[in-house]
């Protein structure tokens, strides 16, 4: 699949269109300008010599017809390309069908409205071309349709906050029914993947993008297990659509996965479940309400109590990007643009990660937390002390989170700040706190994670400059914790499989050096929508950097994961991973 | 269009087989073609225009459609999977087809013949009825036909993307 496609609203568009033409073909026929009547043309073919309440209706059918096939084109292979107004793209776009009907549909309509069976035609009249009046009448007919598709036919994915999806992801269904019960090695190395399930709103909180929702996962969760299983993961990062569920203080909707937490439970692969993954309910608001940590709180205590046998949880998924998409970038939730409102987020969100932990802790005491967090680094471009100051605040906020939820102190200056928007009390307390020995740090790496500082103080992409082990090893050797490689992944799928084996050589390269490092992601399961513009808006662009694409076929890197899973998990240091055998005691 | 499938990762993969998939597909959507084409009586026009009987136009035209399915096969790759959009992409590889094939070769190669009144009208829905089933059948077709990830895995090893390095 290229594009998530919103079929109703394309037909819907196009057939709008197609009535739009029309409606204006006739405003200008009355007013004398002589234009071409398409209509006419189809419907006559029907009715060769009907009155105009006979010719009409198939006409208008047939008309109607090809302008939602045109919309569905449009919907695949224009929408979104540019970033023009929709109605100009669709009126840009309009110009393909208009020099497709001037110079073939037309003149074989013509054709077919001839008596004989075959004619002998020659140079001219293909040349000839139509007469100047009636061309005009043809342009601005696709013009009129393609503005009409283009301000018809928006956002093809997510939803508006206020209004649910049609859930149809309930029932499970016995055709599918795994071969085998889940089998599962404790302490053995983590192999896994991940459904993307984030769920931000864009639009100031008006429109929510649900990833689950995009690539289908709640039409085919099944399907989607049975193909992790296929892969061989031992564990899935599993992130249950919070928004959904979460209806208010005290009322949850476990209904939506409480089939597919059983089927997990029954069939494995063994979810690390993630709780929150940059976005909250609607009646949340977003991540500067302080209410979110206890409401958080409340929802892992009644999930951990729910499901009982789950035992890997990451509560807050990447809390600094999170903070920092939201908050300093404008991107999602609040979409500020303000370094107080980042640290607001930032404490928020970690209060939370730690109120949530407390909570799954008092129901499943050996619950083992993988905290996942985006790996960052900002190189400065030259010697200038401004360019390297902003780098250095750079490389200092990227820890924030981190630091106060595992209790490492942060730097004089970022204290100073922290003291300045009267953070200083509760910083203290994250300060006094221990985090608990099941705790796993996830370190998410990704091409664009390492940047640099241009001479405009400007993020850039640097690629792959000093890869995952150095960047990984600066969050070992400031937290000192048990670590996991918990995703990756590389938007150009014909190079996936070699961008695998080069982060699979780094984590084999950080456990040589003696880094307790149990586990390792490739995210995600399927291709993702839209994470080549952040999801920043809602194009529906299919990225494939899945396993498998969203047709549910296997891309070569899931073969590629398949191989090297086979290669490594009975291999004895994988079979028996000390530091997860060590954590789980 | 081909930048945006290439962008988009549509190369199939190693358990895919998308002309063969497309050339059985495209035999299979030679049925309702066929049948457009008798009942508005294209497929007569289209034999004296050609100059064959009407017995040997559809074996003449059963193969080149097999072979156009495994052209669309090639062209769309991993995009002609799509379940949903597979109709589509037909849809519009058969327009294409009658466009090109229809419209512009056949009077070329025919000294300016063309089908016209219901002949025309046959020929056009027949193509684009046909592109309609190949797309809609090709999803089905070809996954029975794939290879199994065991089997294809063996080849994805972690030499892929590295260079041997000759000795110095």
């Amino acid at each position: 699949m290229l594009r998530v496609v919103a079929f109703k609203k394309a037909i819907l568009a196009g057939v709008v269109g197609a009535f739009a033409w029309d409606a204006t073909s006739r405003i200008l026929s009355v007013a004398g300008v002589p234009v071409l009547d398409l209509v006419r043309e189809l419907g006559t073919l029907v009715v060769p010599d009907g009155r105009p309440i006979e010719w009409w209706p198939p006409g208008i059918l047939a008309h109607a017809l090809v302008g939602a096939g045109w919309a569905l084109f449009y919907a695949y292979f224009f929408w979104g390309r540019f970033r023009w107004p929709p109605a100009i793209q669709g009126l840009a776009f309009s110009a393909i069908p208009a020099l497709l009907a001037t110079l073939i549909v037309i003149p074989q309509l013509e054709l077919m409205h001839l008596p004989e069976h075959a004619v002998r035609l020659d140079w001219r009249w293909y040349l000839g071309g139509l007469e100047q009046t009636k061309l005009v009448g043809l342009l601005v007919g696709h013009a009129v349709f393609g503005l009409t598709v283009g301000a018809i036919y928006t956002r093809p994915v997510g939803y508006p906050v206020d209004r649910r999806p049609n859930l149809r992801c309930a029932a499970r269904r016995n055709r599918s029914r795994p071969r085998g019960k889940r089998t599962q090695r404790d302490g053995a190395f983590i192999f896994a993947t991940g459904i993307e399930c984030s769920y931000p709103t864009i639009d100031r909180g008006r429109w929510r993008r649900d990833e689950m929702d995009g690539i289908r996962h709640y039409d085919v969760w099944q399907q989607d297990f049975a193909l992790a299983r296929e892969i061989g993961v031992s564990h899935l990062r599993y992130g249950p659509p919070l928004h959904l569920i979460y209806d208010a203080p005290g009322s949850f909707r476990w209904e939506l996965i409480d089939e597919a937490m059983a089927d997990l439970a029954e069939y494995g692969p063994e979810p690390i479940v993630d709780l929150c993954h940059f976005g909250v309910p609607d009646w949340l608001g977003n991540f500067q309400n302080p209410g979110v940590a206890p409401a958080l709180s409340e929802y892992a205590s009644a999930f951990a109590h729910r499901y009982p046998w789950v035992r890997f949880y990451t509560p807050v998924n990447e809390m600094y990007v999170c903070a920092r998409m939201s908050a300093l970038d404008g991107v999602w939730n609040e979409q500020l643009q303000d370094e107080a409102a980042f640290i607001t987020a930032a404490f928020n969100l970690t209060s939370a990660s730690v109120r949530m932990t407390d909570a799954i802790l008092t129901a499943r005491p050996d619950a083992v937390f993988v905290n996942s967090e985006s790996s960052e680094f900002y190189q400065p471009c030259c010697p200038d002390p401004e360019i390297e100051a902003l780098a250095a605040i750079e490389n200092e906020r990227r820890f924030l989170p981190l630091d106060l939820l595992y209790a490492r102190e942060v730097s004089d200056a970022m204290l100073d700040r922290l003291k300045e928007d009267g953070w200083e009390d509760d910083y203290r307390g994250f300060m006094a706190r221990k985090a608990p020995r099941r705790t796993i740090l996830g370190v998410d790496y990704y091409e664009w994670n390492e940047k640099l500082i241009d001479q405009d103080g400007r993020k850039r992409a640097l690629g792959e400059l000093f890869g995952w082990y150095v960047i990984a090893s600066q969050y070992w050797e400031r937290y000192r914790r048990t670590m996991m490689h918990t995703e990756t992944n590389r938007i150009d799928a014909s190079d996936a499989p070699r961008w695998l084996w080069r982060q699979w050589h780094n984590v084999q390269l950080l456990r040589r050096a003696g880094v307790p490092l149990v586990g390792f992601t490739w995210y995600s399961l399927t291709d993702q929508i839209d994470w080549g513009i952040a999801l920043s808006e809602a194009e529906g662009t299919v990225d494939p950097v899945g396993l498998f694409d969203l047709n549910r076929d296997p891309r070569a890197v899931g073969l590629s994961y398949f191989h090297l899973i086979n290669m490594h998990r009975d291999r004895p240091e994988y079979r028996e991973c000390g530091a997860l055998m060590e954590l789980l005691a | 269009m081909a930048g945006f499938l290439s962008a988009h990762g549509y190369a199939p993969g190693p358990t895919q087989r998308p002309v063969l998939a497309g050339a059985i597909s495209g035999l299979i959507a030679t049925l309702p073609a066929i049948a457009i084409l008798s009942a508005f009586g294209s497929l007569a026009v289209e034999g004296a225009i050609l100059g064959l009987s009407t017995l040997r136009t559809v074996g003449l035209g059963v193969p080149v459609m097999a072979l156009a399915g495994a052209l669309y096969g090639w062209l769309f790759g991993r995009a002609a999977n799509d379940r949903r959009g597979g109709w589509l992409f037909g849809m519009a590889f058969g327009f294409a087809l009658w466009a090109s094939g229809a419209v512009m070769l056949i009077p070329l190669f025919t000294g300016g013949l063309a089908p016209a009144g219901k002949a025309a009208i046959g020929l056009f829905l027949s193509l684009v009825a046909w592109g309609a089933a190949l797309g809609l059948l090709y999803p089905f077709v070809h996954r029975p036909l794939h290879e199994s990830v065991e089997k294809a895995a063996e080849r994805t090893g972690p030499t892929t993307g590295t260079r041997r390095m000759d000795r110095r």
